[in-house]
């Protein structure tokens, strides 16, 4: 395995329900890697096993079969704490539904997975004002998630996923609650983190228009790849257009 | 169609609600238990002792029925949360408001029905083992006694049943006032409280002033009579309220800033404790009063157990007076630890009772001081010569108890030893021993009296000697001592279970919260170490107020055990059980709360 693939999937199967159950098999032997500083997006029709494959990436959830491989680290044969452990230190995520503690700060809610590492407070403050920076919460960071906009707390959200620098960020549809402009303005700051720090970055989403600032789009159709798209040097528009074409075709 | 969707999802958390029917039975049984002994006329007829405890018995049935109270406000609360969630959905799917408050009252009085019957079949089982089995290990007896008491069934039944009328009532009320939203989101709002210093100072200072007061009046319960009680109750109350208000949020506040709360789980804890504690506020008063209260019961139960000893000594000269000793007898006093042993010689006549002034020259009769301080420590005991002796120390109650007939004491004279040899009459050898700790030789100076009463019969109102005395108040402090041990236990297992439903009312919103931590990659077992440090803070809260509340509040019985006794006298092993119980009730909570609230693992 090369250094520069941060996540590399073969054969992986995704079976729900016990064996004596009425089982579905949601995922049936998927393949890609994603390399290095890639922007990544995946589509699919609902219920098509974006949320399935991004758990399994995240290991929130266990294949059934096959290998997954996320920045050196095989998750299929990891335990307990080490589960853990690797969602606190290798992934950032951005939930649909913000997943913010509303007991807590927007800055204590940053610093969480620095906590969770047992950094100085120092280094943490610093870090945390790092982001807040670039994201242009920087005065926000004393509010409760109760008194934040949606768009507020998705900027929240993707701080407290940037800030321990992951070696990827995921995100399952961080837009999805969110109007077009905070929508836009959330993909203007990803693609800036993605420039910027070279972070990876794999977006699951049904929006043409998120899909619009990845890289490369997966389509997952009936558990399977179906089809790939790269947007190549293609300013963000025809790749929209693009996208919305291939779409049309493979929904069909 | 509703209905069977209500029963659904009862059934999947019928864990959570094995819990709180659990709770309420438990609940019932004891109030039945207090009740039984509180209203049973026979009983308290036939228990003098206790008859003069009247007020102590309607004091704790008032306490308890305001615990009840408060016990099934809490566990109401606690229902409601975890129904809510439900209910709402079945009005957003179309259920009129009007269907769904059928539903909820039907299943509040459901459950408390069921409880409470379940409850009295309980309460009736324990009065009839429990009861018996305290009162045993107290070495108590109380006749009279019986497991069934009608009016007691009734009272229990009466009072539970209109409780849940009134909480299904609240219920309804609340569910047909709140939004649908609100009730579908209940448990994602999370006020934050205000701080304002200035006021919170003010609350501080009002809160130290007040609990000085109360402790005041505990301590000068002699001056100020029974109005102590009320005034500390009033006070201590409102105290505790106000320093709680003022400080736990202060501190949390402050150490928020501090290093510590950026390393690990820690942040969260406090962020939780903080707005979770302002609303916990009226709630921790109430336990910390409560724990006070079980406590101070239990202490002052478990001190007269433990001290009359010590007080039946300090009165009077001799522990036990045999007559005629058998071989028997003297087998059970070689036993005794003896510090004074005297033997003399009786002749009864008449009415008259002679002693040989030469036995009475070689071992004098010891005779006690009596002082006017009050301080029985300073009643020591002295001998006089035989002419001071024949003149004062004659007349000396537990010398006249050494010959008793039927109607009542010879009386005594001292003759030379040549008179005596001349003088006719039945001859008594009477043997008199004084131990150096009553407590230690209990058991065998028990089957000493037992022996001596069953040859010689006394007069019923008189006793010979100080363990005869031991016995007698024994029988008196004994249905105090019960009244203690049984509100103490009654009064820690309410607030306890209060506490719990509380905390356990606030599960199902953290459960998301834990969610998202796991997400977010917190191992299981930090989560799990949090959760503890959470709760065991909530518990150990009240637990501290309470131990300071009842270290004050046990001034007011000082009056009541004068020294040698004292109501501080040993409290560290009564404390050291007191809190063992109260523990085990945090590590129920501790491990309901982690079953509702940790996140499953996928399994593979
Ligand atoms: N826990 C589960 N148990 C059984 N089946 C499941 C479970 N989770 C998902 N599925 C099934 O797996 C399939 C894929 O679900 P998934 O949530 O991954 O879809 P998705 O692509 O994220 O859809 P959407 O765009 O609507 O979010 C669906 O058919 C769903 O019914
Ligand atoms: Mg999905």
């Amino acid at each position: 395995m090369t250094t520069n693939t941060v996540v590399s999937v073969s054969g992986l199967e995704k079976t729900y329900g016990k064996a004596n159950e009425r089982q579905y098999t949601a995922l049936k032997g998927l393949n890609f890697t994603v390399d290095s500083g890639e922007f990544v997006g995946i589509m699919g029709a609902s219920g098509s096993g974006k949320t399935t494959l991004l758990n399994m990436l995240s290991t929130l959830d266990t294949p059934t079969k096959g290998d997954v491989v996320v920045n050196g680290h095989d998750v299929t044969k990891m335990r307990g704490n080490q589960l853990a452990d690797f969602r606190a230190q290798e992934v950032g995520f951005i939930f649909q539904d913000f997943n913010l503690l509303e007991s807590l700060t927007a800055e204590e809610n940053i610093g969480l997975p620095l906590a969770l590492k047992g950094t100085p407070a120092k280094v943490m403050d610093q870090a945390i004002h790092e982001v807040a920076e670039t994201l242009s919460i920087a005065d926000l960071l004393q509010k409760y998630p109760a008194e934040l906009s949606g768009g507020q707390k998705q900027r929240v959200a993707a701080a407290r996923a940037i800030v321990h620098h992951p070696a990827i960020l995921m995100g399952d549809e961080p837009t999805g609650a969110l109007d077009s402009t905070s929508a836009r303005e959330l993909l203007d700051l990803l693609t800036t983190i993605n420039e910027q720090q070279k972070m990876s970055v794999l977006l699951v989403t049904h929006d043409p228009f998120s899909a619009s600032f990845c890289q490369r789009i997966l389509f997952i159709k009936d558990g399977q790849i179906g089809s790939e798209l790269r947007r190549g040097d293609q300013d963000r528009s025809t790749f929209y257009q693009g996208i919305l074409t291939e779409l049309g075709t493979f929904n069909e | 169609m509703l209905g069977k969707l209500a029963l659904a999802g009862i059934k999947n958390r019928r864990r959570d609600y094995l819990v709180l029917l659990a709770g309420l039975t438990m609940s019932a049984a004891i109030f039945y238990m207090f009740a039984n002994l509180a209203t049973n006329q026979a009983f308290l007829k036939a228990n003098a002792a206790i008859s003069s405890a009247n007020i102590i018995f309607g004091f704790g049935a008032v306490l308890l029925i305001l615990i009840t109270v408060v016990y099934i406000m809490y566990a109401n609360s606690f229902l409601l949360s975890m129904r809510q969630h439900d209910y709402g959905l079945f009005m957003m799917l179309g259920a009129t408001r009007k269907r769904v408050g059928e539903l909820v009252f039907l299943e509040t009085l459901i459950l408390g029905t069921i409880a409470t019957a379940i409850g009295l079949g309980l309460g009736l089982l324990m009065s009839k083992f429990l009861v018996g089995f305290l009162l045993n290990m107290l070495g108590l007896h109380l006749s009279h006694l019986t497991a069934v008491y009608v009016p007691a069934i009734v009272a229990t039944g009466v009072l539970y049943v209109g409780l849940f009328i009134l909480a299904s009532l609240f219920n309804l009320i609340k569910l047909t006032r709140t939004t649908v939203l609100k009730l579908l989101h209940s448990d994602e709002l999370a006020n934050q409280p205000k701080v304002k210093p200035l006021r919170q100072m003010v609350q501080g200072v009002l809160g130290i002033l007040f609990l000085a007061a109360g402790y005041w009046a505990l301590a000068s319960i002699k001056a100020l009579q029974l109005a102590a009680i009320p005034i500390a109750l009033v006070t201590i109350t409102l105290g505790t309220y106000l320093l709680f208000r003022a400080t736990i949020l202060m501190v949390i506040r402050t150490l928020r800033h501090t290093g510590w709360a950026k390393k690990h789980l820690n942040g969260f804890l406090l962020g939780q404790l903080n707005f979770r504690v302002h609303n916990y506020t009226r709630m921790l008063t109430i336990v910390s009063l409560l724990f006070a209260m079980a406590l101070g019961a239990i202490t002052v139960g478990s001190g007269y157990h433990r001290q009359l000893p010590m007080m039946a000594e300090k009165i009077g000269t001799y522990t036990v007076a045999v007559h005629d000793k058998t071989a028997r007898e003297q087998k059970l006093i070689d036993q005794l630890h003896v510090a004074h042993q005297a033997t003399y010689t009786q002749k009864r006549q008449g009415k008259t009772v002679y002693y040989n002034a030469s036995e009475l020259r070689q071992t004098p009769v010891e005779l006690r001081a009596y002082s006017n301080s009050g301080n029985m420590n300073d009643q020591k005991l002295y001998t006089e010569s035989l002419k001071k002796f024949k003149k004062s120390g004659i007349s000396d109650l537990d010398f006249l108890s050494l010959a008793l007939g039927k109607v009542g004491a010879y009386s005594p004279k001292i003759l030379t030893a040549k008179q005596f040899a001349k003088q006719p009459g039945k001859v008594v050898t009477v043997t008199t021993v004084r131990v150096k700790n009553l407590q230690q030789d209990l058991p065998a100076l028990k089957k000493l009296n037992k022996l001596e009463t069953a040859r010689f019969s006394q007069p019923g109102t008189m006793t010979v000697g100080n363990y005869q005395n031991y016995e007698m108040m024994l029988a008196f402090f004994g249905g105090l001592e019960f009244i203690g041990y049984f509100l103490g236990i009654a009064f820690l297992a309410m607030l306890a279970s209060c506490l719990m439903f509380k905390i356990l009312s606030g599960a199902p919103g953290d459960q998301r919260r834990y969610r998202m931590l796991y997400k977010v990659g917190v191992r299981e077992s930090l989560m799990r170490h949090g959760i503890a440090k959470e709760i065991g803070i909530l518990f150990l809260i009240p637990g501290i107020m309470g131990v300071i509340d009842v270290l004050f509040g046990l001034q007011m019985f000082k009056p009541l055990m004068a020294a040698p006794m004292s109501p501080y006298l040993g409290i560290g092993s009564t404390f050291l059980i007191f809190i063992g119980l109260y523990a085990i009730y945090y590590l129920i909570t501790l491990a309901l709360y982690w079953r509702i609230v940790l996140p499953q693992a996928p399994n593979d």
